[in-house]
């Protein structure tokens, strides 16, 4: 997926993203590039503080204000880095959508669902009430919602934790958007409706062409319905494979550290979990080198003085790491 | 309340004790709900007529969705309120007619450790204040005896009583805030710590670390645990037995291993199918939605079998006959007209997995 | 419990932008004074105010608020000895305006401590307790905040005479309400936080849950309250002096100088204006201050 900018829907080149804080200024991102083309699923993995919310966010402008955004987003080949508030209000929702995590806080409670899905319909196509509501009972109905001609008429409070999520995936494809960001849209959810949700976004994805960016702390959801993952560690990038081929071959020692503390079904019951000590580092005060080297089976006394290029070892295979493990599956 | 000894191992962990350290009989827990337009109310059971036994030394693990009432069976365990009918006895004493010091008394081998690792300190004391407190309610020791068995107990969990005693909440860390809330559970020596979605929010790396510290302490003292969480993966991963709870039922319930090879309760096999697993084996999109529907809502159950709505196996009887909870294979209970035999086809444990 | 159905825990993982404090939201870290201007400034002033009223008469060359002499009336601000000249009674507007400056502070703070002990312990108890203690406590609240709390006042010190004393208690009538139905709002929203839960399954008694877990924190909240009502509380016995029912003569208070003040307004405006500026630069800190501090403190 790397290189060819042709088919590219979106292509991040170097985004950094730094805050200015009373602490002084912060690197949330640090030279994140990927790209994803039309009907793929690229998976952004990562921990609190790994800087997947905070570049998705960038692609949207949906950034505070005292964050300054560098480096490259481009979408359908036009530059967004450095657009006006107007003009990135114009693309998102005609390009792009998101999906956040709690679904109860994206929703208006004061407003009936069927009327948040119109109002989103109408701020992107020039209808009327009567042809808005059809549109909005259509959506209701693609994303499965039981009963839609009921529903329309409910709040979000008389509905269920899934149901209010599929209620705003309808806002998010109420324009029809190329590239649809599902940021950690499951997490909230129980486990048989995430995966009721996951299989709604994978078909609505084959069925209207959108590429998928979901953003998710789980490598099993990645396992499931990616393509691609990227995983990222203190705002950078430190692996990024085609799924199968990661998991098969995982290179990056945070990555293969993340496949084993996952919970797994086949293992024995106290079962001792190999652990990674300390925690994830502080943004503002970065090590050079290697941020994951304090922590790292692996490493060296190189690990804590340089800082390892994200460098495609394999053939679309790119990793960070000066000492990686030598491929074989956890 | 007698001299503080330092916190010892129990009891050996064999998990085989046979007499049940806490043993729970048809517990119900209600609660009244406003209405619509908040005029006429009524009353939901988040538990009814929950049955389970755990036994020294062992891990329970209780699992379950949104809906199923495990929360609220925990806090009604520990009578955080009481139940509004059954019995709960802990090594023998009833615990559901107490009240005052009689209840305090036989609660103080039972802890709990909750989902919010913050919200479960308070925000203005001080690391050592806080597990220090259970000693001060109960009375024990002196004020350095207190302080001792403080840093002692920081120290079983990983953390060092000269860095830690004297920050704030918001002084720590989502793993290391938890850290402190199992120390304050382990102060008064208990037989058993309910962990309520302990782990559920903590990244994954420092939930792996935090669940080798339950084993470790397990190891080390003889603690009995009873695990809640909705993950089964995890509550499988740490549990000796599992108990699996639907809307306020218990609909199966067996040896960890064999609740995972043999589902017998379809809505059991649901659950395992809908896990994800980073296996590089399995076909993508292979966690699928083997249900369809959403939780139904406490309020109003469904007739019969809870289940029936959500279930493909299920016929006329279901929505008549409540299926009861009994054993269909040895220490393996399953509340179902039609419980999944391994003849069947199970999609859950079938194929490459 | 007559409860709501309880929402059941959210599975919510640690997001970035919650549990770092390293990413996105920008982090304001008080340190360095520079940083906390906002609470500086307005607190400096109310302190050199503060060492104006309670501890500059006693050490500086300032003459009596009272027993003025008639020949003396009247004199222009900025003479010798009269920074502010004298009211046509021959008093020396200055230290009037210290001495009654000092006068509706302490009353002030007074009645606020009245309120935030007295209705802060109310609403907490009802709060915490709910049942029959609450719905007592709540009715009577109702009916004490649906009066005009002027009109109380103003009923109280009527009946009861004017004096400093008095017009204390007539004010608690105002705080004490106030105070009770914001620490039972607090309270409420406390007590279904998980370390209250957590304290009782130690084996925490509920007297010792209210002192040492609720009170430390609703405190700030109850603080900041004060702060923002002192203002209100320095107006009102402003007003009750202004209809004679506060300070009795002829001690200062600065409602009775703008009440006597205003009688000759338009020969000697500077009677009005000037403990009508001191009231305003007053009043205006303590709510910057108590706004400010509002600020910082519901962020923990």
């Amino acid at each position: 997926m790397s290189g060819a900018a042709n088919g590219d829907l979106l292509q991040l080149g170097d985004l950094r993203v730094d805050f200015r804080t009373a602490g002084g200024p912060v690197r949330a991102v640090d030279r994140l590039s990927y790209s994803i083309s039309a009907g793929r699923t690229l998976a952004l993995i990562g921990e609190s503080g790994s800087g997947k919310t905070v570049s998705s966010r960038a692609v949207m402008g949906l950034l505070p204000p005292n964050a300054k955004v560098s480096g490259s987003i481009r979408f359908e080949g036009e530059e967004l880095v450095g657009l006006s508030d107007k003009q990135m209000r114009r693309l998102r929702g005609a390009g792009i959508a998101m999906v956040f995590q709690d679904p109860s806080r994206s929703l208006n409670p004061t407003m009936r669902v069927g009327a948040q899905v119109a109002e989103a319909v109408r701020s992107h196509a020039d209808l009327d009430r009567a042809a808005a509501r059809t549109r909005a009972v259509e959506l209701l109905k693609l994303v499965r919602l039981p009963l839609p001609e009921q529903r329309y008429h409910e709040y979000p409070h008389q509905l269920s934790g899934g149901m209010r999520q599929r209620v705003v995936i309808a806002i998010a494809l109420a324009s029809s958007p190329k590239l649809l960001i599902a940021d950690e849209a499951t997490t909230a959810l129980d486990v048989t409706t995430q995966a009721q949700i996951m299989e709604l976004l994978r078909d609505l994805q084959r069925q209207l062409g959108m590429a998928l960016i979901m953003i998710s702390h789980d490598l099993g959801l990645a396992a499931s319905f990616a393509d691609e993952v990227v995983v990222m560690y203190a705002g950078r990038a430190v692996e990024q494979a085609p799924t199968h081929e990661l998991f098969a071959r995982v290179r990056m020692p945070y990555t293969k550290a993340l496949l084993e503390a996952i919970p797994r079904l086949e293992r024995p019951p106290h079962a001792r979990l190999p652990v990674v000590p300390g925690r994830p580092p502080d943004l503002a005060a970065l090590p050079p080198g290697c941020p994951f080297e304090p922590r790292c089976p692996n490493r060296q006394d190189l690990c804590r003085e340089s800082d390892p290029p994200f460098a495609e070892g394999e053939p679309g295979h790119r990793w960070a790491c000066w000492f990686p493990c030598n491929g074989g599956g956890p | 309340m007698g001299v503080l000894v330092p916190v010892q191992r129990r009891r050996p962990v064999s998990g085989n004790g046979h007499e049940p350290l806490l043993q729970a009989r048809n517990v119900v827990q209600e609660f009244a709900v406003r209405g619509r337009g908040g005029v006429k109310g009524g009353v939901v059971q988040a538990v009814s007529g929950v049955s389970l036994d755990v036994r020294a030394g062992e891990t329970l693990g209780i699992v379950g969705e949104t809906g199923s009432g495990k929360s609220t069976l925990a806090r009604s365990l520990l009578q955080a309120p009481r139940p509004k009918s059954g019995s709960v006895t802990m090594r023998g004493t009833e615990l559901v007619g107490l009240r005052g010091k009689a209840l305090l008394e036989a609660r103080k081998s039972m802890q709990m450790v909750f989902q919010d690792p913050f919200g479960s300190l308070d925000p203005k004391w001080r690391v050592r204040d806080i597990v220090e407190e259970p000693l001060i309610a109960y009375g024990v020791g002196s004020r350095e005896e207190r302080r001792a068995r403080g840093r002692e107990v920081l120290d079983r969990v990983g953390l060092d009583a000269d860095v830690f005693a004297r920050r704030r909440p918001r002084q720590l860390s989502g793993g290391q805030a938890q850290r402190v809330a199992i120390a304050r559970a382990l102060t008064l020596d208990p037989a058993l710590i309910i962990c309520d979605e302990a782990v559920s929010s903590l990244d994954v790396l420092i939930q792996a670390q935090v669940l080798n510290l339950f084993e470790q302490l397990r190891d080390e003292l003889g603690l009995s645990y009873l695990f809640i969480a909705h993950d089964l993966a995890l509550v499988k991963q740490v549990s000796d037995r599992v108990a699996v709870m639907y809307l306020g039922k218990v609909v199966e319930l067996g040896p960890a291993e064999a609740l995972y090879r043999e589902p017998l309760h379809p809505y059991t096999v649901a659950l395992l199918a809908s896990i994800p697993s980073p296996d590089p084996t399995a076909p993508k999109g292979k966690a699928h939605a083997a249900i369809s529907g959403d939780p139904p809502s406490p309020i109003d159950p469904p007739s019969g079998c809870r289940f029936r709505t959500r279930c493909p196996r299920a016929q006329d009887i279901c929505a008549v006959q409540e299926p009861p909870l009994s054993d269909l294979r040895p220490e393996h209970a399953v509340a179902c007209h039609f419980p999944v035999r391994s003849s069947d086809e199970n999609p859950a444990t079938a194929g490459a997995r | 419990m007559g409860a709501q159905l309880p929402e059941a825990e959210p599975h919510v993982a640690t997001s970035a932008l919650t549990l770092a404090p390293t990413a996105g939201e920008p982090i304001e870290r008080r340190r360095g004074w520079l940083r906390s201007l906002d609470v500086v400034i307005p607190g400096a002033i109310l302190a050199f105010l503060l060492f104006l009223f309670f501890v500059w008469p006693l050490i500086g060359p300032v003459g009596k608020p009272t027993g003025g002499n008639i020949l003396n009336s009247n004199i222009e601000p900025f003479s010798q000895g009269h920074l502010f000249g004298t009211d046509p009674v021959g008093n020396d507007i200055w230290s009037r305006i210290l001495y009654g400056g000092r006068s509706s502070i302490e009353i002030a703070l007074a009645v606020q401590l009245i309120g935030l002990v007295v209705g802060g312990s109310f609403g907490a108890f009802a709060g915490y307790w709910g049942g029959a203690l609450d719905l007592v406590l709540m009715r009577v609240l109702d009916v004490l905040i649906a009066f005009p709390a002027l009109v109380i006042a103003l009923a109280i010190a009527e009946s009861l005479g004017p004096s400093k004393f008095h017009t204390i208690l007539a004010l608690s009538f105002f705080s004490v309400p106030a105070f009770a139905r914001i620490s039972r709002a607090a309270t409420l929203r406390l007590r279904e936080r998980t370390f209250i839960l957590a304290a009782r399954l130690s084996g925490t008694a509920s007297p010792r849950i209210l002192l040492r877990h609720i009170a430390p924190n609703i405190v700030p909240q109850l603080v900041t309250f004060g702060l923002l009502g002192m203002g209100v509380i320095i107006i009102l016995e402003g007003a009750l002096s202004f209809f004679g029912l506060g300070i009795p003569p002829p001690n200062p208070s600065w409602g009775n100088m703008i009440f006597d003040g205003q009688q000759v307004l338009s020969a000697e405006p500077r009677l009005v204006l000037v403990p009508s500026l001191f009231l305003f630069v007053t009043v205006l800190c303590f709510n910057l201050l108590g706004d400010a501090l509002r600020a910082r403190w519901s962020a923990v």
